[in-house]
Formats: structure tokens, sequence, C-alpha cells
């Protein structure tokens, strides 16, 4: 009798050598073998396997294989064993693309569900989104990218972040609205023709849908640099109609009246963008990630949107005045403008302090710091990604300075602490192989690139034609110049710095406490920027480097690393990596002293960097929340303060949850119903609601283990 | 005197970014207190000149700058204390410029004898009376219960 076959799958079909003849065959065919007996070597499998009443389809391929090599057809042996290789690998993944549509259908893959803390994977249109990603991935895993990249991806020694968008569609990551230039020259959008605003509150209208759309359009964040200034002239706008109004009706006060009438109508145009942007549903599955950058405007214009914006995020969202987690607000303190209590708009950086001791936003931006490490002010893309410098060429002119309208193409990060543990502590091994990671890398950022090369602009008008990116193109023209001459940065991402000298030196001595370690730290990301240079110069790009944010990765990496190399304390015993450069984020240190360790950092990973400080309830003590943000103006250009203001709607209690790896607890009455508690943390440079949608278990435990620095 | 903990930054307790030390000693007995391990004054450690030259130091640092003392523990103005604490602000009004005081203690302003009353002469902002469990709110600014009062006392420090 004929044994019976156990496929791969779990089937079972009864044995039939005619298939064995197939496949040595069409091996013989590629390995144009002449001169093989193919039904002498089934005849041949077939005979061994008398006597057995079932057979596992991997015996009888080595069979094949060991009757090959037995006949002498090396080659064709060979030819064989790499058939049946790739096979193997496209069938894997073939099942691991059902097996993901599985999880998403089952709503099983938590991992898949909660890796973007800002979508909701239980709701229709996210879960469109997400089976899109699978696919979109699957598809650029198997057909778009380089196999050493992929097999570098999955392995974790880097992270091609954002696979289920690019490369399989030729979007890019984050980007600066060109707000002002699609205002002035007017736009189309859908079948609309928008002619330039003539109030705030249309402006702030017509801001959501520009955001909608662009959000649509690509990953990353996206970022109004400036939208005080920008949308000042709209304000005059409505005071100018409101003055009318008033002669019109003789009110005696004309001026007093139309001053009224456009506070009035500012702060509630800003309430709506606020409410719009909270309650956007993009094409992405997500509201949108969205940044204001604010606080340079000097006129009473932009001194009235500033504090509109502020007063709202403060008043808080909807009936339980909730802490409205986007848009991301972000405040810049200049010297001489806001900055010291004779400053013109010091009021406002008050206003400032209040806001982000009860909403924690706004992070602060400070002026003079940016400029000197990143070349000139500009607000982040996204939540922490900085362009460099770059003049829009007219003429013989250098050009003019221009930030609006330029974007990121992307990131690939490298697991460092993987590179430490692969050197086993041994240095000089450890600078050798991240000189071979780094070239991978640069392979995986060149596939960005070259994905975006034949693009044309209809792709996506809103970026491309309609003037988001700052250019008017033609449908059929290409994208790819407005990204060359460091228009556009491209970044490369790291991760870890804390357990990679861990990895490295032993975990005897913090690094905080440890001269070695910290000048070994700043080596790595030194060298790491001397790459992303080198790039630059040989391929006209502006390769940037960029401490990676991490919500997902911190998690994935090290979930990775203690699978092969085991749970090593200081390295992989927490279950997280921490985010790039941060100090780790159980050292209890004051928020000073962490600002020194952490300040050497962003002049070096200029196209990507953030730090922050975890405080107490500093509500009633605004000066020392202040003292803290004084303090940092000299030393990071870039600062966030993390306040507990979290809220039971059960037995009221405001302050901080117990956060414990099953969710967030109510710490007077035991609640932690997501439906009666608004939990507010600090994902990454982004803030989250984790009651509502749950950090992965590595993000969770590095909230658990956040310590006080006050 | 002993002192049970001394903060050399603290946001906490009082305006600004302040050093802040909790002596022992204290009679009040307060339901809900929450600093019950501070009321003996054997409790914590002997409050040496040392102490006192690192509070004076860290008043003056000038990187982390500070807005003032906070004294509170324990009571300041615990008998045991009051020797000491008198010591104390003398020096931090002499040798540090500028800097200011606050103080936490359970006994109220207008009873205090002349020895606490020579030292109130030298705080600025003070924040008096027990701590009563029913009136706690912790939504006040600077105080645990309603019924508590907070003086300021110069007026140099009436910014809020």
């Amino acid at each position: 009798m004929k044994p019976v076959v156990i496929k791969r799958d779990g089937s079972q079909v009864p044995f039939n050598a005619l298939r064995i003849a197939e496949a040595v065959l069409k091996a013989s065919g590629a390995a144009r073998c002449k001169g093989v007996d193919a039904f002498a070597i089934a005849a041949e499998v077939e005979t061994s396997l008398v006597g057995q009443e079932q057979v596992d389809i991997h015996y009888i391929q080595d069979a094949v294989e060991a009757c090959l090599m037995k006949s002498n057809h090396i080659e064709l042996a060979r030819i064989y064993i790499e058939y049946r290789h790739d096979r193997d690998i496209a069938r894997e993944r073939k099942s691991h693309l059902n097996s993901e549509i599985d999880g998403l259908i089952e709503q099983s893959n938590a991992s898949l569900l909660n890796e973007n803390a800002n979508k909701d994977g239980k709701v229709i249109p996210t879960q469109r989104d997400l089976l899109a990603g699978i696919v979109a991935k699957h598809y650029a895993k198997s057909h778009i990218l380089p196999r050493d990249v992929v097999r570098a991806h999955e392995a974790g020694e880097i992270h091609y972040h954002d696979l289920d968008y690019a490369p399989f569609f030729p979007m890019f990551n984050c980007m600066l609205i060109d707000i002002k230039g699609m205002f002035t020259d007017g736009f189309k959008m859908g079948n609309a023709e928008i002619e330039q605003p003539k109030s705030i509150s249309t402006a702030t209208a017509v801001t959501a849908q520009i955001i909608a759309q662009v959000a649509s359009h690509i990953y990353g964040g996206t970022t109004i640099n400036g939208i005080d200034t920008i949308l000042a002239p709209y304000v005059t706008k409505s005071f100018d109609k409101h003055l009318k109004t008033a002669q019109q009706w003789h009110i005696e006060d004309a001026h007093a009246y139309a001053t009224q009438q456009t506070e009035i109508e500012c702060y509630n145009a800003f309430q709506s963008l606020e409410y719009e942007v909270n309650t956007l549903h993009t094409a992405n599955g997500q509201t949108p990630f969205v940044t204001f950058g604010f606080g340079l405007g000097s006129d009473w214009q932009s001194r009235l949107i500033q504090q509109s914006i502020l007063k709202n995020r403060i008043a808080g969202l909807g009936k339980n005045r909730k802490t409205a987690i986007f848009p991301k607000l972000v405040f810049a303190i200049k010297d001489g403008l806001n900055h010291k209590v004779d400053d013109q708009n010091y009021d406002i950086k008050q206003l400032a302090l209040e806001c982000a001791s009860k909403r924690m936003y706004p992070d602060i931006l400070n002026y003079d710091k940016v400029v000197e490490v990143t070349g000139s002010f500009k607000t982040p893309m996204g939540c922490r990604s900085f362009l460099d410098v770059y003049y829009q060429k007219s003429g013989l002119d250098k050009g003019e300075l221009i930030h609006d309208g330029r974007n990121n193409l992307g990131v690939v990060s490298l697991n460092l602490p993987r590179i430490a543990l692969e050197a086993d502590g041994n240095i000089g091994r450890f600078d050798e192989l991240l000189n071979t990671r780094l070239l991978l890398a640069k392979k995986a950022l060149d596939t960005r690139i070259e994905r975006l090369s034949e693009v044309k602009a209809s792709v996506a008008p809103i970026l491309y034609m309609e003037g988001a990116c700052g250019v008017r193109l033609k449908a059929d023209d290409c994208i790819a110049d407005i990204f060359k001459h460091g228009r556009a940065s491209i970044s490369l991402g790291y991760i870890g710095l804390h357990e990679t000298v861990n990895a490295l030196y032993g975990n005897e001595k913090h690094i905080f406490d440890c001269a070695t370690k910290q000048q070994k730290a700043l080596q790595i990301i030194t060298r790491l920027k001397q790459a992303t240079q080198e790039w630059s110069e040989q391929s006209g790009y502006a390769f940037s480097l960029y401490s990676t944010p991490s919500e997902n990765l911190c998690d994935r990496f090290c979930r990775l690393d203690a699978k092969r190399f085991g749970v090593l304390e200081g390295v992989t015993d927490k279950g997280y990596y921490t985010n790039s450069f941060h100090l780790d984020v159980e050292k209890a240190v004051n928020p000073y002293d962490k600002l020194d360790f952490e300040m050497a950092y962003p002049p070096i990973a200029s196209g990507g960097f953030i730090c922050y400080g975890e405080y107490p309830n500093m509500q009633h003590n605004l000066k020392a929340l202040e003292d803290v943000w004084d303090y940092s103006y000299t030393r990071v250009p870039y600062y966030g303060t993390n306040t507990p203001i979290d809220e039971c709607y059960e037995c009221s209690f405001t302050g901080e949850f117990d956060c414990t790896s099953k969710g967030f607890v109510c710490p007077s009455c035991g609640n932690s119903d997501p439906d009666k508690v608004a939990v507010t943390r600090r994902v990454c440079g982004y803030l989250g609601s984790p009651d509502a949608r749950p950090f992965n278990e590595g993000k969770q435990e590095e909230v658990k283990r956040r310590v006080k620095h006050l | 005197m002993n002192y049970s903990k001394y903060y050399p930054i603290d946001v906490l307790n009082g305006e600004g970014t302040r050093c802040t030390l909790f002596v022992s000693g204290c009679i009040h007995n307060c339901k809900g207190c929450y600093n019950q391990s501070t009321w003996s004054p054997d409790a914590g450690e002997l409050f040496t000149d040392q102490v006192a030259d690192q509070i004076i130091q860290d008043l003056n640092d000038q990187r982390i700058k500070k807005q003032g003392l906070t004294l509170s523990g324990g009571d300041p103005l615990h008998p045991a204390n009051v020797e000491q604490i008198l010591k104390l602000i003398q020096r931090v009004k002499r040798e540090c410029e500028g800097k200011d005081i606050w103080m936490w203690t359970g006994y109220v302003l207008s009873e205090l004898n002349k020895k606490q009353k020579q030292i109130i002469e030298l705080v600025d902002v003070l924040i008096d009376g027990k701590f009563v469990k029913d009136l706690a709110d912790p939504s006040l600014a600077w105080r645990g219960s309603s019924n508590q009062v907070v003086h300021y006392l110069r007026k140099a420090s009436v910014n809020e």
C-alpha cells in the first residue's frame, strides 16, 4: 500500500511518485542538466518509503535530495534545494499573511491592534486600513525590498518603519504644510475651488479640511509651523468686517465692539478647529497626527491666536472637559519676545505654563537653541522630526530660506543593543558590526528614495499640485525633484543607547554615573551622524540622524533580542528598550541633572530629538515649572513636561492613576472603566490615552517604571 | 533637633523651586497626618552644622536657582526645635540674599509664644493650624484642610 503524505497545512493525500518526477524535471530544466532520469529517482524515493503508513512532506523532499546527491547530480541537487528553500519562504510568508489577516478578523492579534496608540482597531475604517497595511507590508517584503533588507528587518537588526504604507505606496513620512502659500494662491480640493478665506473662522475651517486631506496622503505627522503668524491676516479680516458692521449700525464705540467680536470669533474658530482635528478620521484610519507650532508672533492678531489656542486647550474637550490629545501644541519661547518678565509676550508664556500644568501640552521650543542645533527656527514635523536649513534658489541669489512645504521621506532605525549583544562586549567588534549595519540601513533608506523617483504629481494632488508641499506641479510632472538637494530629509533612526552601553560594559555602573559609558554613547551617536553626513555628500539628499520615538519598537527589538540572547540584566530584562538617547526612565534624578545629561545629544542627532521630565502636579506652582523651562532655554532645543493630569469620573479624583501591567487604575476608588476615566500619558513625542487604546506590553512596562524627577 | 528628611530641590512645598527641611517632633497628633513618622522628636537624624551648611550652599546654588527655604515637619515650632530653627533662619537671612522662608506649623499664628513669634518675624509665608481630616481638600493650594490659613507675612512675597 502507498503511504499517506502529510502536507504542510496538515491535509493528507495519497503518495504520488509522478509529483516527484515533475519537481525533479523542473529543477533539471532550471539547472540545464541533461540525462537525468527523473522517473528513476522518483521510483527510488518510492522504494525507500515502503512499509510506512504516513510520511511527512519534508521527509520526502529530504529523500529526493539524498537520491540526487547519491546519483551524482550535485548541481541539480543544489538547484532543487534552493528551489525548495524559496518555496518554503514564499509558503511561510503566505501563511503568515493569512494568519495576520485572521488575527485582524478575529481581533486576536494584540500587537497589530495596539501597534499604534492612535488607531482604534475595533472600528471598520481602521480595520480596512489595517488590512491594507498587512497586504502592503507583505507585498513590499516579497516583491519590492531587497532580500537582505527584508531579512535584517525581520531579524530585528534594523527596522523599516511604516512598512504598512511605504514602499508599497509612494508615500512619505511627515511634513510642514505650506498653508500660507495655499491660502494666498488658492487651491482645489475635491470638487471645490477654494479662495483666500475672508475671516479667521473660515481660515480655521479650511485649515481643518487641508489637514484631513494631507494626513490621508502621508503616513507621519502633519505640522503647521507658526499657525499664529500664518493665520494672523485673517484675524485682521474678521476685525475689519466687525468694524464695518459696527459703523453700519452706528454703534458708539465701534472699535471696542469690533475688538470684542473678533476675540470671540477667534476663540470659537480655534475651538472648532480643535474639535475638528479630534473628530477627523483620515483615510489612514486614525485621528491625524497634527502639530501646531506657535508663539513667535508679536502683533495683536498673532497674540490673540496664541491665547485662543491655549485657552481652548485649558478649557478641555466635551462635557467632561477632557484633555485633548491632538493637535500637539508646541510653543516657541524666544528671549526678547516672551522669555523674561519684561518681554512683551511674557503674559502668554504664563498662559502656556498654566496650560502645560493642566494639559501637559504645550511642549516648548527654545528659539535660540533650535537655531543653534538645526541652523534655523522651525517646528518639528510630527512629534520630533527636524529639518535642516534649505534655501529655495531664485536666480543668481543664494535664495530664500524656506521651511513650509518641506518634508521627511521616512526612517529606518538601527537596533543598537543588538549590535552590542552580537559583539559580546568586544568594543572593536561592535564598531565593525556597526559599520556593516549602517551600510544595510543606507541600502534600506535608498529604497525609499527609489520608490518616489518615478512618481507623478497626480498621486497626491493636495501635496504636489495644490500647494501643501509648496509647489504647483502638473499632473504628469515627476515629484522626485522636490525631495532633492536637502529640501526633504530622510532619516537614520536608532534606539536603546542606554541598553547598548550596558551590553558593552556590564550593568554595574549606571551611565549617569559613568564617564566611560557616556563617552562611548556619544561616540556611537557621533559615528551615526558621520555616516549620515557622508551619505548626504554622496547622494545630494539630506540624510539626517533621528532619535526614534519607538512607541512600538521599544517592545519589538527587546522581545526579539531576549529570544535570541536570553534575559540579560540591564539589557533585555525590562521588556522594552529605552527611547533613543534618553536617560533610563527608572533613574531618579532631578530634571536639571536630566537636562544636563541629555543636552549633548540633540546637536548630534539634529534630525530628530525631544527631551522631557516627569513632574508632580505643578498647577499651584507655575513658577517652579517656569524655573525648569528657563533652565532648558540655554540647554536643549525642545522640551516637554509630563505632569499627572488623569481624571476619574466615578469619584472625581484628579492626579495620577496607578499604572499596572493590566492597565490604569484610579488610586482613590479603584475604577478602571475606560468610559469613566481619562488617562493621559506621554507615549513618545505625542500624548496618548492608554485607557481607551492600550499600549503594547513593552511600552506599558516602560510607563510603569517611570520615576518622577522632582 | 532632629530632622526626618531634607530635599535639596523641592517644588511641592511653597512657591518656586525650594530647599525643604522636614524636622522631627510634633505634638498635634492630627488624624490623617501624611507624615506620622516625623512625630517623635527622636525620629530621623541629628541636625548638625554640616546639614545647615549644606542647606546654605544649596540655597545659594547658581546653577539650580532657589526661591527660598521651606521648613515643615514635624513642626518647626515644636519647643524642642525653636532654638535651632531660629539659628538656621537667621543664618539664611544673613548668608542667602533674597531667599524667602515658608513654614508649616500645627500651631495657630495668634496663639504663638514669645520664642515662636521671634521666629515668625523672619518667616515670609506661614501656613498654620492643624490638619482636620473632615475639612481636607486636595484642590487647595499649599493647604491640606480648609481651616488652615496661608499668611503672607512679608510684603515682598505677596505675588500670588
